[in-house]
């Protein structure tokens, strides 16, 4: 290469943007690898059977069910295409899966054209989504919701 | 360099304009200036307009970078809230840590559509580190239970 021409970056900046896209998304790359082998996991060896996962440390410390409790064997429900009983083991983590890859494919557009977020949701939905997720945790120890909402 | 006919000062000396931004401090009358084309390292001329000086300011102050006008503030786009990280760890790790990392985001959100752009940068940093917390904490106390349960033969 013209070593002048690489000195200023001219003649270069093709050679530089295309790799500049790429390395970029190689979070929400990593990211969708690793999630893919989680559920891949959970898809081969049940969380159903005991001895294979950890319990959830809050159910383990206080008895009680946290937000989260029954999410691996709804993910392992999932990953058989069994909407129903994920639905029964943690409804949350069905509701919120689809804004999770949502927000993945976000990620990647935002990596892929380098443009940031422009603006910021109004806070008054994330303060929602926190209510959401306290209500929930409380009332999926209700006895008489356990049908519906405990794991 | 103290020849007045060199190649890089082909007018020689010159009277010195007082206005003059490119004018050379320390030349001492009877001294010819210094060709401006030598860089002076490690002797950094305070009288004169150095690199990043606001073009067309004749006053010789040293030249403070300027921010960009476009966005006074330096930023312009707003500080990762680091919801779904918050969410994610909330749903598998199972602590109030997650909680808190939900807080802070709302907190990043709401201190940049309010202008408190240093605010919302404090607040992303929180929400990233408890988010991370928790995840840590959760694996390390997930796998103190399966060490306990394990080890008394309770894995039911």
């Amino acid at each position: 290469m013209n070593p002048s021409a690489s000195a200023t970056g001219h003649g270069s900046v093709a050679d530089v943007q295309v790799p500049r896209a790429w390395r970029a998304c190689a979070a929400p790359a990593a990211a969708a690898l690793v999630s893919v082998g989680v559920v891949a996991t959970l898809a081969v060896v049940d969380p159903n059977r005991p001895g294979h996962y950890p319990t959830c440390p809050f159910l383990w410390l206080t008895g009680m069910y946290c937000p989260g409790c029954g999410s691996l064997r709804a993910l392992h429900d999932l990953a058989h295409l069994d909407l129903g009983g994920a639905w029964g083991m943690n409804p949350l983590l069905v509701v919120a899966l689809p804004f999770v890859v949502g927000a993945w494919v976000l990620w990647v557009r935002r990596a892929w054209t380098g443009r940031e977020r422009s603006r910021a949701m109004p806070a008054s939905w994330i303060v929602t989504i926190l209510v959401l997720v306290l209500f929930y945790w409380v009332l999926r120890n209700v006895p008489s919701l356990a049908p519906w909402l405990a794991p | 360099m103290t020849t007045p006919n060199e190649p890089t000062n082909p007018y020689g000396e010159q009277p010195k304009d007082p206005n003059d931004p490119f004018r050379a401090p320390d030349a001492t009358p009877g001294q010819p200036a210094q060709p401006p084309a030598a860089p002076q390292y490690g002797t950094p001329q305070y009288g004169a307009p150095q690199y990043g000086a606001p073009q067309g300011s004749p006053y010789g102050q040293p030249g403070y970078p300027v921010a960009n006008p476009a966005s006074p503030t330096g930023y312009s786009a707003p500080p990762p809230n680091y919801l779904v990280w918050a969410i994610l760890s909330t749903i598998f790790c199972c602590l109030p840590l997650g909680i808190a990392s939900i807080v802070f985001a709302a907190q990043v959100n709401s201190k940049w559509n309010a202008g408190d752009f240093v605010g919302a940068q404090a607040s992303s940093k929180k929400a990233k580190q408890f988010a991370i917390w928790a995840a840590v904490l959760g694996v390390v106390l997930g796998g103190i239970s399966l060490a306990v349960r394990a080890t008394s033969g309770d894995l039911s």
